[in-house]
């Protein structure tokens, strides 16, 4: 009996080492081990074995068992492999990954997020304020006289009811400046308020959107003077733009700052030599000034001990100068075109 | 507003060698916007933007008075060179009467010649055209040239067909009909400035433009010449209102000087001389009620140095204010300074003056310097709602949805409920543009309906909504809303997603309930707060909104480590069969609540009526045995049969 669990032992093994793939070896291993395999036949023939040889069979058969087991597996595990190296063999690398989800998210959005982070980096903080305010934050208290022509440059929405007997018609922001009297209303200098938010115009052509956005910057402490406005504008140029664009101021005229600016960058095709894009050198970017005094007291702040700059530009405007695109119709960028919005 | 001038035409009134490309860069540095530079034949046209604060550069001789002042500042020699006005030797008295309302106009010169109607010479006609006004003939042209040298809008009548004896400056009535020299007729609604002659019909309308019953034709052979000195908040709502702007109201309604209206009418007669043979020049009538108050304002060197940010040598810049025509005097470190006629609507107090100072100096010269950090800021979290906000925004990308941007404003129809809670807009662009919106979903939808060419989308948008509310401001209130439109658009991935996206933001304790807005959907909660809503819309359409604000309110990033557990757990399946009314959560809160050694039930299969419960039991004391579980096992059976009549399967 023992030589016959021998055999099959022997016979066994060289099967499974002979075989070539995890199939036959699947039916090696049915063969002996299976039901009617020729192991388990064999074990069964233990009655027929005396009484007193019975154990050493058993531990014969348990041994024979295990050595057959242990081979298959690793047989198993070598066919395995080899079965995965072949598959690794045979991809072709240039078919297309199988890509995770992904979105995107709105160029305003990419524009807000960076010029966060820049302004972050010299101490301003971002706030929100009312898009739907009285006349005074948008108009009055930024110094605009009732009337005044200048008013009119702000093609301003107005919400239909009763106007506030202090503060005046209810209006759609036409400008992040709103925020400069909320700000101050809010904290004491020093200040680094940096206000990003909607604004509404009412005009709609290929260079202008009814609704559109706006950051305005504001600095009030002690002693700020115009060579820190200029400062300020230089690092946003060069942080923004690129290391090389550079920033100028010229005079300008706006109601709440005094002296007023108008801000240029040069161009980031001839960096300010003049060429066929830019004409002269020079992009203009937006406004900044002074805070006017008369801003300063409607804010609360004595303009004797505190003075400051303030700058409002277009998101957009910003965002089309540096990476240069030549969108011709800016109501693109809400006409959330999928075409348009899966590019970016 | 823009003026365009001839660079010839200029040099009749500045001395320099600076070429044209010069003048304009640095005009543009120190004083006005010189925006394009044309050439014209061998001349050049500057176009040049003048703010509204500075309508004394809206001639020639305010251009050039600026240029004088300001090219020395750049090392080349400039002079301003002013109009050179011809003695006038008037003859008899004029023959119409005017009689003037001071509350409209500040000052009324007129005066009467004969004249002769020619076309203009090429010289006028080419200066005015290239600055943007139509020549008609020599009397008309030379109002215009007038305007432009001088910068004061002026009018000539025919004074035969006036035919009165009187000019009578007045307010006009409601209803008044006038018909303008372009043969408009209006209807005018009180409040305008007028004149009427002595038979009660209106004539002019004045600081806007001249009335068909009077204005010169080509029959006409006497003129009066006539320079009105209005209210500039009139002629603005006038102008507004009519919807005329012509270049004489778009100058009038900034504040003329009325100091220069004598130099225009003089200019004028001796321009009518030259080119229109003036003869029987009449007596000039010169009413003038309201004079402008002089003013001098101090000036602190402290104050210069502390806008200015350097100290500024005064040899530096009061040669220049005095081109400028200001009068500069320093006396005992006080700097005064008295502010020209022309520049009194400007120039008011400190600031202005700094301003001129700083500018003459030049922006260009001042050192760029960030300003110093405070010692006394206020310390901030980094972590506040703009890093929720892009937080939620990136994990939003990165599960595969897009951004959009759609309009605050939407049409009565995009409007979620009814109308009378709208915020509406007084002065719509149109009327898809006429309600504050109250949700962001209808606009998602309809970005959706406007790319049919793309079958499946994934939308979001963080955006405020505007709610009403009496007596003040709107509630602006942060609104966080997608919509997931594919084939067999599933509720659950939506509801998941919300969860993944909140718990990233430690927002973890969400609660869903049948909707309680009646749609088919689910009401979301943070506890009995109530969020907003996952909507199904179709069974290729779902959306979701929620209340951004009060979820940052719950924003957290606190992190807390909870120690392994020591002893393992033990686990198990339950099926049960259960009245499908019967809701998911309601059966899991009700297991949890039988033993606080159940740490964890979830839904692990539904089939037909039968649900699968997946349970894991816990002992952070001791290894549980299977007997414990077993009694457990027992309790929770015996519980759900009670409560729901749920039977084990």
């Amino acid at each position: 009996m023992d030589e016959e669990l021998i055999g099959i032992k022997n016979t066994a093994l060289s099967l499974i080492l002979e075989s070539e793939d995890l199939e036959s070896l699947e039916e090696t291993k049915l063969q002996f081990l299976g039901r009617n395999g020729k192991l388990t036949l064999a074990l069964k023939k233990i009655t027929e074995v005396p009484v007193d040889e019975r154990k050493e069979f058993g531990i014969l058969a348990n041994e024979v068992k295990q050595a057959i087991e242990e081979a298959i597996q690793s047989q198993s595990n070598k066919l395995s492999k080899r079965k995965l190296t072949r598959v690794i063999e045979k991809i072709d690398v240039t078919n297309p990954g199988i890509k995770p989800a992904l979105g995107h998210l709105h160029l305003v959005t990419q524009a807000i997020e960076e010029i966060t982070a820049v302004f972050a980096k010299i101490g301003f903080e971002r706030v929100r304020y009312p898009e739907i305010e009285w006349d005074w934050y948008a108009f009055t208290a930024l110094n605009f006289p009732q009337n005044h022509p200048a008013r009119d440059e702000w093609e301003t929405f107005f919400i239909d009811t009763p106007p506030d007997p202090e503060k005046g018609k209810m209006v759609l922001t036409p400008h992040t400046s709103s925020g400069q009297i909320r700000e101050m209303e809010k904290s004491k200098p020093p200040i680094r308020m940096l206000n990003i938010a909607k604004c509404y115009r009412r005009q709609s052509d290929i260079s202008h959107t009814p609704m559109f956005h706006q950051f305005e910057g504001l600095v009030i402490d002690q002693n700020i003077s115009i060579t820190h406005l200029k400062g300020t504008l230089d690092y946003f140029a060069k942080s923004y733009f690129g290391p090389k664009r550079i920033s100028r101021i010229r005079p300008y005229h706006f109601q709440f700052t005094e002296p007023s600016f108008e801000v240029d960058v040069t161009c980031g095709v001839c960096l300010g030599k003049g060429c066929k894009l830019c004409k002269d050198g020079w992009l203009e970017m937006g406004g900044a000034g002074m805070v006017h005094p008369n801003v300063l007291i409607a804010g609360g702040i004595d303009p004797k001990q505190y003075s400051g700059f303030a700058f409002g530009w277009g998101v957009e405007r910003v965002l089309m100068m540096k990476e240069g695109m030549q969108i011709d119709d800016l109501r693109l960028l809400y006409s959330n075109d999928l075409r348009f919005l899966k590019q970016f | 507003m823009n003026i365009k001038i001839l660079d010839s035409w200029l040099r009749d009134y500045l001395k320099t060698e600076a070429s044209p490309q010069k003048i304009g860069e640095l005009l543009s540095l120190s004083s006005v916007s010189i925006e394009r530079i044309e050439n014209y034949g061998n001349d050049y046209i500057y176009d040049i933007e003048v703010t509204t604060n500075r309508p004394d550069l809206m001639s020639i001789t305010g251009i050039a008075r600026e240029a004088a002042a300001i090219l020395p500042r750049f090392g080349i020699k400039a002079e301003f060179l002013p109009p050179k006005i011809p003695k006038v030797f008037p003859g008899e008295n004029l023959s119409i009467k005017i009689i003037n309302d001071p509350k409209l106009v500040n000052r009324v010169l007129a005066v009467s010649m004969d004249v002769k109607i020619n076309p203009s010479p090429k010289i006028v006609r080419e200066r005015l055209e290239t600055s943007g006004i139509r020549s008609l003939n020599n009397v008309i042209d030379v109002t215009n040239y007038v305007m432009r040298i001088v910068g004061h809008p002026a009018h000539v009548f025919d004074l035969d067909r006036l035919n009165s004896k009187e000019l009578i400056i007045r307010e006009a009535k409601k209803e008044e009909q006038i018909e303008t020299l372009d043969n408009k007729i209006y209807s005018l609604k009180g409040g305008e400035i007028v004149a009427e002659n002595d038979k009660g019909e209106v004539v002019d309308l004045l600081g806007i433009m001249g009335l068909a019953n009077s204005v010169v034709t080509d029959e006409t052979q006497r003129i009066l010449f006539f320079i009105d000195n209005n209210d500039p908040y009139r002629i603005r709502k006038t102008s507004m209102d009519m919807g005329i702007r012509t270049e004489a109201a778009t100058i009038n309604e900034k504040g003329i000087d009325p100091e220069i209206a004598l130099e225009a009418l003089t200019l004028g007669i001796s321009l009518f001389e030259k080119y229109a043979q003036a003869k029987n020049v009449s007596q000039i009538v010169d009413i003038y009620p309201n004079k402008p108050v002089q003013r001098k304002i101090t000036v602190s060197f402290d104050q210069i140095r502390r806008i200015i940010g350097v100290d500024v040598d005064d040899k530096q810049w009061t040669a220049a204010l005095g081109m400028m025509g200001f009068i500069t005097k320093i006396e005992k470190g006080v700097f005064e300074i008295s502010v020209p006629s022309f520049r009194l609507s400007d120039i008011r107090n400190e600031e202005d003056v700094i301003e001129e100072i700083a500018r003459i100096y030049g922006y260009h010269k001042l050192p760029s310097i960030l300003p110093p950090l405070s010692q006394t800021i206020t310390a901030r979290s980094a972590i506040d709602r703009f890093y929720w906000e892009s937080k939620i925004k990136q994990a939003m990308k990165y599960w595969g949805f897009t951004e959009c941007y759609t309009y605050s404003f939407v049409s009565e129809e995009m409007f979620d409920g009814p109308i009378d809670k709208a915020l509406k807009i007084a002065n719509p662009l149109t009327n898809d543009y006429i309600y504050m919106r109250n949700s962001l979903v209808p606009s998602l939808l309809q970005v959706i309906s406007d790319n049919k060419q793309t079958e499946e989308m994934a939308l979001f948008e963080i955006s405020n909504i505007y709610l009403k509310r009496a007596g003040g401001l709107p509630r602006e209130n942060l609104s966080f809303a997608g919509v997931l439109k594919k084939e067999k658009a599933d509720f659950f991935k939506l509801k998941g997603l919300i969860e993944q996206v909140l718990a990233d933001i430690g927002v973890e304790t969400l609660t869903f309930k049948p909707s309680t807005k009646g749609g088919s959907g689910a009401s979301v909660f943070i506890k009995s707060e109530y969020l907003g809503e996952i909507e199904l819309l179709d069974t290729d359409l779902v959306d979701f909104e929620l209340d951004l604000d009060l979820i940052l309110e719950h924003a957290s990033n606190k992190k807390v480590f909870k120690p392994f557990a020591k002893y393992p757990p033990m686990v198990e399946d339950l099926t049960l069969n259960v009245n499908e009314r019967i809701n998911t959560q309601e059966i899991i809160d009700h297991v949890l609540r039988q033993s606080n050694l159940i740490t964890a039930v979830t839904l692990k299969d539904t089939y037909k009526n039968s649900r699968t419960f997946h349970i894991i039991f816990q002992d952070l004391e001791k290894n549980l045995t299977k007997s414990d579980v077993t009694r457990l096992r027992g309790k929770i059976i015996a519980s759900l049969a009670e409560r729901f009549k749920a039977d084990i399967k």
